[in-house]
C-alpha cells in the first residue's frame, strides 16, 4: 500500500507529471466554495490576533507568537517544508532543490542569529551563553535521540513541525504521530533522570562563537553550508522547471509550490524574528509541556527531573496558563496551513486507514522522545540550533538523517515503508 | 561629604513626605519616577542598571542606555551561594562605569525584586548614596508604554575601588542566632506570605529551593513585601504610610532590624524601604529561610505543624 499520498514525497513528481500532461496554465480562480472557506479562516485568525492582543496577559508576546506561528504555518504549507519529503526526494531522486532551501534557511538564521548576538552579547568569549539561544549539551544521547528522531520521521512520514503543517491539509497521519509523539514524550520523561546521570550531565554544551569568534562561527558556518550546497548541485540530477504552471502572480503565491529556496528564506527570517522578540523557534514546546502536566496528573512521572529544566532548547516547564506563547504559536501555525491549503486546494482530508494509525502512533513515539532527550526537534534543535551556532544543532541534524535513511532502507527492504 | 549627601537625602525624603505623592521627591531620594527617568535619558552622568531574573529580557528591550547586571551570576558567588567577592563586584562597577560619584538609577523585572537586591550588594561595597531604585521598575514602565531600545549602550570604564564589605548590611547566621537567644535586641521582619509563615507550606509552589522544616524563626514578625506597594504598578507607598505600616508590628526604627523571607531577595525589597526611604538601621539576612529553616537543631516557630514528608 502506497503512503505517499498524504506523505508530500511526490509533490514535485506530481508537479511535473501535471507539467507535462499540459494541464492548461490557468489565471487564479478559486472556486467559490474554497474562497469563502479561506476567507473564513483569515477572518478567524483574524479575530483571534485581536482578540490576544486585547486581552491576553501578556499581549504583546502572546499576540506575536500568534502572528509569527501563522506566518511559519503559511510558508511551510506553501513551500511544503517537510524535512522528511526533501530527504527523501534527495534519495530517491537526486533532486537537490529542497535541501537547498534547507541549507538556505540555516544560512539566513546563522546571519540573523549573528547580527543579534553581536548586540546582546559583545563579547562572545566569556563563559556567558547568548540569553535563551538552543545550545544543547553534545554527546552520545544527543547522537540516540537524532536517531530516534530520524526513524520516527522515517516510519510516520515526517518531522513534527510538517505534521503540524499537515494537520491543516487533512491529513489521516498527523493526528496519531502528534497524539504518539505526546506518548513519546511520556517515555522520554521516564528515561530522562537515568540518561542525565549516565551521560547528559557530564555532556559539554559547545557555542561555536566562544571558540572561533563570531566571525569565525559566521565565516566556518556559512562555508560549510556553500560546500554542502556545491555538492548537491554537483551530484543532484538537474530537475525541469514546470514552466506551464501559470506565471500569474496571485496563483504562484497562493497555488503553485513555492520554491524550496523562497520557502527556506522566510523560515530562516521568522526564527530570526522570533528570537529577536520572542524566544527561539521551536514547535514542540506546548505539546512537550501539555504531555508533562497530564503525566504528571496521572502520577506517572519521577518526582523530579534532574536538570532537566535547566537546559536551552524546547522547555517543558508546566505552565498554569491557558494561553501559551508556544501554543498560540502552533495554533497560528495550523490554522493558516489550514488557510493556504484550502485556497490552493491541497486541503484534501481522508479518514485514517489502520496502517496510517499505526505508523501515525509508533513514529510519533520516537519522534517524542527524541524531541525530549534532544531538547527540540527539526525546529527547535536543528534549525534554532545551527543559527545559534551550536554544535548540538548539527549534531543532531546528522544523526537524524542517518536514523531517517536506514530507517527507510530497512523498512522498504522489509516492504513496509513506502 | 558623605555626611553632607546623607542630610541630602534625609531632606529629600521629608520633602517627599511632605509631597506625599511619590513624584514630588524625583531625584532627591533614593527613589526616582518613570517621569523623571525618561526626561533625564540624556544626562550622560546617569548610569541606568537593569537587573532582572527573566533570561533575554533585558536584550529584547530594556531602557534605552540601561546596562545590564544579570542576576543569576553578576552580583552572586553560584557555587558557594554568596554574594559576589569584593573582586568580581570591583571589576563589575568598572565595566558598567559606576563609581561613587555617578548617579545609578537601578530597575528590574518582578516587582524590582532583583534591582533592590542589587541595591543591597551595591550599598555593600560602598554604593549606596547615589543609587536609586526606579519606582515601579519594569512593570510600570512598560504600563505606561515608554520606549525601549535593543542596541547596547557602550560605557567608559570607570576606576572604581570597592570598599571593605559593610558588615552591617547583611545578617549572617549566628547574628539571627543572637536575636533567637536574646542576645541581640534586634527585630527579626519576615516577609513571606502568611501561610509560609506559620508554616502550613514550606515555599510557594514552583520554587526549588527548599527548608526541610516550615515556621519562621522565633520571635520574628510578618508583613509580606506586597504590603508595601501600590498593587496597580508596583510603586512603594508614601514614606508616612509605610511608617505607619511597619510601626503596627512594632518595627519602628527604635532597635535595629533584620529583614529574611526565602533566599533573601524579596526582603532586599522591604530592606531598601526600611533602610534607604525610612532610614532605620537594617541588615538583610540572605541566608534566610533556605539556610536557618534547614539548620539542625535550632528553634523554630510552627504554628501549622507541617513535618516534611511526614504521613
Amino acid at each position: 500500500m502506497s503512503m505517499s499520498d498524504d506523505t508530500g514525497a511526490l509533490d514535485y513528481h506530481r508537479a511535473r507529471e501535471a507539467a507535462s500532461g499540459g494541464v492548461v496554465a490557468s489565471e487564479l480562480r478559486f472556486p467559490p466554495a474554497r474562497f469563502v472557506a479561506a476567507t473564513a479562516v483569515v477572518l478567524v485568525l483574524a479575530g483571534a490576533i485581536h482578540l490576544v492582543g486585547t486581552h491576553g496577559d501578556p499581549a504583546p508576546q502572546l499576540q506575536l507568537s500568534l502572528i509569527l506561528g501563522a506566518v511559519f504555518g503559511f510558508v511551510l504549507q506553501r513551500s511544503r517544508f517537510c524535512f522528511l519529503c526533501i530527504w527523501r526526494d534527495w534519495l530517491d531522486r537526486r533532486d537537490p532543490r529542497g535541501l537547498l532551501g534547507i541549507l538556505t534557511a540555516l544560512a539566513v538564521g546563522i546571519v540573523g542569529y549573528t547580527l543579534i548576538f553581536g548586540a546582546w552579547l559583545p563579547d562572545p568569549s566569556g563563559a556567558r551563553l547568548p540569553p535563551t539561544a538552543h545550545i544543547g549539551p553534545v554527546g552520545p544521547v544527543l547522537v540516540l535521540a537524532g536517531l530516534a528522531f530520524g526513524a520516527g520521521m522515517a516510519i510516520s512520514g515526517s518531522c513534527i513541525s510538517a505534521h503540524w503543517y499537515r494537520l491543516g491539509e487533512g491529513s489521516p497521519t498527523a493526528p496519531f504521530a502528534l497524539i504518539g509523539t505526546g506518548f513519546g514524550f511520556g517515555l522520554g520523561f521516564l528515561s530522562w533522570n537515568e540518561l542525565y546521570l549516565l551521560s547528559i550531565s557530564e555532556s559539554a554544551v559547545l557555542w561555536l562563537p566562544r571558540h572561533l569568534g563570531y566571525a569565525g562561527a559566521l565565516l566556518g558556518g556559512l562555508g560549510a553550508l556553500a560546500a554542502l550546497a556545491l555538492v548537491l548541485l554537483r551530484v543532484g540530477r538537474p530537475i525541469g522547471g514546470t514552466e506551464a504552471e501559470s506565471q500569474a502572480p496571485l496563483h504562484q503565491v497562493f497555488v503553485a509550490r513555492w520554491p524550496s529556496w523562497l520557502g527556506g528564506l522566510f523560515v530562516g527570517l521568522v526564527g530570526i524574528a522570533a528570537y529577536l522578540r520572542l524566544s527561539p523557534l521551536g514547535v514542540t514546546a506546548e505539546l512537550g509541556s501539555r504531555s508533562r502536566q497530564v503525566a504528571n496528573a496521572f502520577d506517572l512521572l519521577p518526582e523530579r527531573l534532574e536538570g532537566l529544566d535547566s537546559f536551552r532548547g524546547c522547555a517543558t516547564v508546566i505552565r498554569d496558563a491557558l494561553l501559551t506563547p508556544n501554543g498560540l504559536f502552533v495554533i497560528g501555525l495550523v490554522l493558516a496551513s489550514f488557510c493556504a491549503a484550502l485556497a490552493s486546494g491541497e486541503f484534501r482530508p481522508s479518514l485514517p486507514r489502520p496502517p496510517q494509525i499505526l505508523r501515525g502512533l509508533l513514529g510519533g513515539v520516537l519522534l517524542g522522545w527524541g524531541t525530549l532527550v534532544g531538547l527540540g526537534c527539526t525546529v527547535g534543535t536543528l534549525l534554532s540550533g545551527v543559527s545559534a551556532g551550536a554544535v548540538s544543532g548539527w549534531v543532531f541534524g546528522v544523526a537524524l538523517l542517518v536514523g531517517a535513511t536506514v530507517t527507510l532502507k530497512l523498512g522498504r527492504r522489509l516492504g513496509v515503508l513506502s | 561629604m558623605a555626611g553632607k549627601t546623607r542630610l541630602g537625602w534625609v531632606l529629600g525624603s521629608v520633602l517627599g513626605a511632605l509631597a506625599s505623592m511619590g513624584a514630588a521627591w524625583a531625584n532627591g531620594g533614593p527613589l526616582v519616577t518613570t517621569e523623571w527617568l525618561e526626561q533625564n535619558l540624556a544626562n550622560p552622568t546617569l548610569r541606568i542598571v537593569e537587573v532582572s531574573v527573566e533570561p533575554g529580557l533585558y536584550e529584547r528591550g530594556h531602557i534605552p542606555g540601561a546596562q545590564n547586571v544579570v542576576w543569576h551570576t553578576d552580583l552572586v558567588e553560584t557555587v558557594s551561594r554568596d554574594i559576589a567577592t569584593p573582586e568580581k563586584f570591583q571589576a563589575l562597577a568598572r565595566k558598567l562605569g559606576l563609581d561613587k560619584d555617578t548617579t545609578v538609577v537601578l530597575y528590574g523585572d518582578s516587582n524590582n525584586w532583583f534591582a533592590a537586591w542589587g541595591a543591597w550588594v551595591f550599598d555593600i561595597y560602598g554604593l549606596r548614596d547615589n543609587v536609586k531604585l526606579l519606582d515601579g521598575g519594569r512593570k510600570k514602565w512598560e504600563l505606561e508604554k515608554r520606549p525601549v531600545a535593543t542596541n547596547p549602550a557602550p560605557v567608559k570604564a570607570s576606576g572604581f575601588t570597592v570598599s571593605q564589605p559593610n558588615r552591617t548590611l547583611r545578617a549572617r547566621l549566628t547574628d539571627v542566632v543572637n536575636v533567637v537567644e536574646k542576645k541581640s535586641d534586634a527585630s527579626i521582619l519576615d516577609i513571606r506570605s502568611p501561610d509560609e509563615f506559620s508554616g502550613k507550606i514550606i515555599a510557594p509552589a514552583g520554587f526549588q529551593e527548599l527548608a526541610l522544616r516550615a515556621g519562621h524563626i522565633p520571635g520574628s514578625v510578618n508583613l509580606p513585601w506586597a504590603r508595601a506597594v501600590n498593587q496597580a504598578d508596583g510603586t512603594i507607598k508614601p514614606v508616612e504610610e509605610l511608617r505607619k505600616l511597619y510601626a503596627e508590628i512594632g518595627i519602628d526604627g527604635s532597635k535595629p532590624i533584620i529583614t529574611t523571607c526565602r533566599i533573601g531577595e524579596r526582603s532586599s525589597h522591604s530592606w531598601f524601604i526600611l533602610s534607604r526611604l525610612l532610614g532605620y538601621q537594617v541588615a538583610n539576612y540572605d541566608g534566610s529561610w533556605t539556610e536557618y529553616g534547614n539548620v539542625v537543631g535550632l528553634p523554630i516557630n510552627n504554628p501549622a505543624g507541617t513535618v516534611w514528608s511526614g504521613k
